[in-house]
């Protein structure tokens, strides 16, 4: 049993603008998260967003909105996600159980802001804007500045988050997403990496993207490591550079601790193989 | 609030507040012990059930959302007294030792050949990872499902 004292579920999205305004309710949506948290010491007035239709992909000329409730099975098999935004695509299909991506949403990845949620590293190299709206305002935050922290974000008590607005990568745009775990499914990351690399027209990296989850307190960019790929050939021995940076960003920001003499190497490996396979174009060319 | 929803073909009509969890339901107001809670979180897969024909633990399912859609729990699986395929395969095989995730297997087995009618080994263990089992070591059950596979396959090339 779960103990929730009040429960709603509205039919319309100004009707949960206008509960979400008290401040006292929590957002419901896969309940993937939040049930086994109401089990404890969780929310006891929640919000359900089922009824609400905000599942939806929609394409405009220069962006994807992905819907807040869009489940993670849903980003696996939709059309546009997995030709414009493979990214978000792999890392959905890469998410916990069958179950759980049958239910987990996209929205709920987000505000959940686990450091090691697998959804957020693509999407940050997609320029993700969340979108979050209130009864009486809207406003569009980039994925990267509302994640505050570990399970913080700057979502107010009355804000919905509703949407995710994607930006699909220029062309020819090579990418991978790694994720490593302690065995193939039901993982929970130990590190994740999307990395995305342009190239220009004669064979050299115009610029990079590279975000890496569960390695430092918030998953972010490292531009460092962009910076160091930029204007450079794709060799073996750049993306060893770029590996071994990387994982003196990681020590530097994240301190030594228990696991460092393990993730040290392996970050620096992973991200090595991760530009290897992007650069092979063998996750596929966007 | 009132729910309405389908539960093994059948239209029902509960009183509810919404929050109640699905398994609570099913299990204490309609009877259909056959869905186990295990974890309660998500992990392990014993309260399985089909959500319009897709797997989603029943534990982490509240029931206002599941307000106008279709559930299928173990016992809406067999038509009558005539098992499931996956359900014959799984006693065949010896596919089951103390019967606790029983259900839950043989539901994610049979949305998966639903899904995927002759699925590789990696496409099983893949599909079945949320279904815990302790007793088997799983060799059993992917040769259930596999067995599943062949005698659903050949079923459906004799009605053609």
């Amino acid at each position: 049993m779960i103990d929730v004292t009040t429960y709603i579920r509205p039919g319309s999205l100004e009707e949960a603008l206008d509960v979400l305004a008290s401040g006292e309710f929590t957002p419901l949506a896969g309940g993937t998260d939040l049930i086994p948290h109401a089990r404890g010491r969780g929310p006891r007035k929640m919000l359900d967003l089922s009824g609400l239709s905000l599942d939806r992909v929609t394409r405009t000329a220069s962006s994807i909105e992905v819907g807040a409730c869009a489940t993670h099975s849903e980003l696996c098999r939709d059309a546009v996600v997995t030709k414009a935004l493979p990214l978000l695509s792999k890392a959905a299909a890469l998410v916990g159980t069958k179950q759980v991506r049958n239910r987990g949403t996209l929205g709920g990845n987000v505000v959940n802001a686990s450091p090691c949620a697998d959804t957020v590293p693509a999407l940050l190299n997609h320029d993700a804007v969340a979108v979050l709206v209130s009864k009486d305002a809207r406003r569009k935050v980039p994925v990267e500045a509302f994640i505050t922290g570990p399970y913080a974000t700057c979502i107010g008590p009355n804000e919905l988050l509703t949407s995710i607005v994607c930006e699909p990568l220029e062309k020819p745009t090579f990418v991978s997403f790694l994720k490593l775990g302690r065995r193939q499914a039901v993982n929970i990351s130990r590190m994740s990496l999307a990395v995305c690399l342009m190239m220009d027209g004669k064979g050299s990296i115009k610029g990079a993207r590279v975000s890496a989850g569960a390695v430092f307190p918030v998953a972010r960019r490292m531009r460092e490591v962009e910076r160091l790929l930029a204007g450079e050939s794709p060799s073996k021995r750049l993306f060893a550079e770029a590996g071994a940076l990387a994982a003196q960003l990681m020590v530097k920001e994240s301190g030594v601790r228990w696991s460092t003499p393990y993730k040290r190497p392996v970050l620096a490996a992973l991200l090595e193989r991760a530009l290897a396979e992007a650069a092979s174009g063998n996750f596929g060319e966007q | 609030m009132k729910l309405k929803f389908t539960v093994n073909r059948r239209a029902t009509t509960l009183e509810v507040t919404g929050a109640e969890r699905v398994i609570d339901l099913l299990r204490e107001r309609l009877g259909l012990v056959g869905t186990k809670e295990g974890c309660g979180k998500g992990e392990c897969g014993a309260c399985t059930v089909l959500l319009d024909g897709s797997p989603v633990c029943s534990c982490l399912l509240l029931s206002s959302q599941v307000a106008g859609r279709e559930i299928t729990t173990i016992e809406g699986l067999s038509e009558g007294e005539s098992l499931h395929p996956v359900q014959a395969a799984f006693a065949e095989t010896g596919a089951v030792q103390c019967g606790f995730c029983t259900p839950g297997l043989v539901l994610s087995s049979a949305a998966l050949l639903a899904d995927i009618p002759a699925p590789s080994r990696e496409q099983m263990k893949r599909a079945l990872a949320g279904n815990l089992c302790r007793c088997t070591g799983y060799q059993k059950i992917f040769e259930a499902v596999e067995l599943a596979s062949r005698n659903m396959r050949r079923e459906k090339r004799r009605r053609r």
